[in-house]
């Protein structure tokens, strides 16, 4: 079968509640759900969980989607929404399990990208805040436009822009960024 | 204008801005059954919530059966002890109680019936 533009899936995922339509949305975008999710969180695994949630609210808020932004925005807005609630969650997680002695377990639980596994990437990351980090990897790796993020991150479209600069900063002084090697 | 002019400064890129489209550039994640595993998620949410009002009618039924019968007894023993006057040939035109039960249960089938036939 021959699917259409994406907003004509959604039309029809909310009309008739057709799940094959939202699967053949699910099949076009999940790659970019989960790789803004892995770059964000460090964590395959997780962030694959963080995906199946995202794509499970997107599935219940599907009819909130007007059409007039891109519907990959759309997602990647919810995308970052279940990231920082399951963060906040998490948060509190650890915090009990400190209250009832649990350290190890606790402090295990915010460590996220495997020693062995640190890549170039990983280490840009890495000197970015949460914030830089979800709107540098929208506009880098999703190639999402600033008005995008800023739907995706109700920011306003100038302070995306300070923050890729802010962001760009902080990787052009905390690495040599002319001479990498990329590869 | 002013916006065809922001979009423009937007895709002016810098030298740094292509060293980090290639630094974040990854290949696509295969599906792998991903997708499929979502919608099977939402079928099973999707028959759950249909099944949610059926199961409560079924299970009210259930538990206002013995109440209601009581009453519609109740209702129907004063009826039938009013002076003849009053409710003329009152015998003949009042159903059973268990034609008001079964009746009743049909309504509630039915409604089930219907509501999976509009899903």
């Amino acid at each position: 079968m021959a699917w259409g533009e994406d907003h004509e899936l959604v039309a029809r995922a909310v009309s008739v509640q057709d799940t094959r339509a939202f699967g053949e949305l699910i099949r076009r975008h999940q790659s970019h759900v989960r790789n803004f999710l892995r770059k964000l969180s460090g964590d395959t695994s997780a962030a694959d969980d963080l995906a199946q949630d995202c794509f499970m609210r997107a599935w219940d808020k599907l009819h909130t989607y007007s059409g007039s932004g891109s519907f990959i925005g759309w997602l990647l807005k919810i995308a970052y929404t279940t990231f920082l609630q399951s963060k906040r969650k998490s948060k509190r997680y650890a915090e009990i399990l400190e209250q009832v002695g649990h350290v190890s377990e606790a402090e295990s639980r915010t460590y996220a990208v495997q020693a062995d596994e640190v890549t170039d990437l990983d280490k840009f990351l890495a000197v970015l805040s949460e914030e830089e980090r979800a709107i540098m990897v929208m506009s880098y790796a999703c190639g999402l436009s600033h008005r995008e993020i800023s739907e995706a991150t109700s920011m306003p479209v100038g302070s995306v822009k300070s923050v890729i600069f802010r962001g760009k900063e902080k990787i052009r002084t905390n690495f040599d960024i002319k001479d990498h090697q990329h590869g | 204008m002013i916006s065809k002019i922001i979009n423009m400064a937007e895709r002016m890129k810098d030298e740094q801005d292509r060293l980090l489209e290639s630094m974040f550039e990854s290949a696509p994640i295969a599906d792998n059954g991903f997708s499929d595993q979502i919608v099977r998620r939402v079928r099973r949410k999707l028959w759950l919530r249909r099944l949610t009002l059926p199961v409560a009618v079924v299970i009210g039924l259930l538990i206002a059966f013995r109440p209601m019968a009581a009453l519609v007894t109740g209702v129907y023993e004063l009826l039938l002890s009013m002076p003849g006057d009053l409710v003329p040939s009152l015998e003949g035109s009042l159903p059973s109680l268990q034609l008001i039960v079964t009746g009743a249960l049909v309504l509630g089938v039915a409604m089930f019936s219907l509501s999976m036939l509009e899903d």
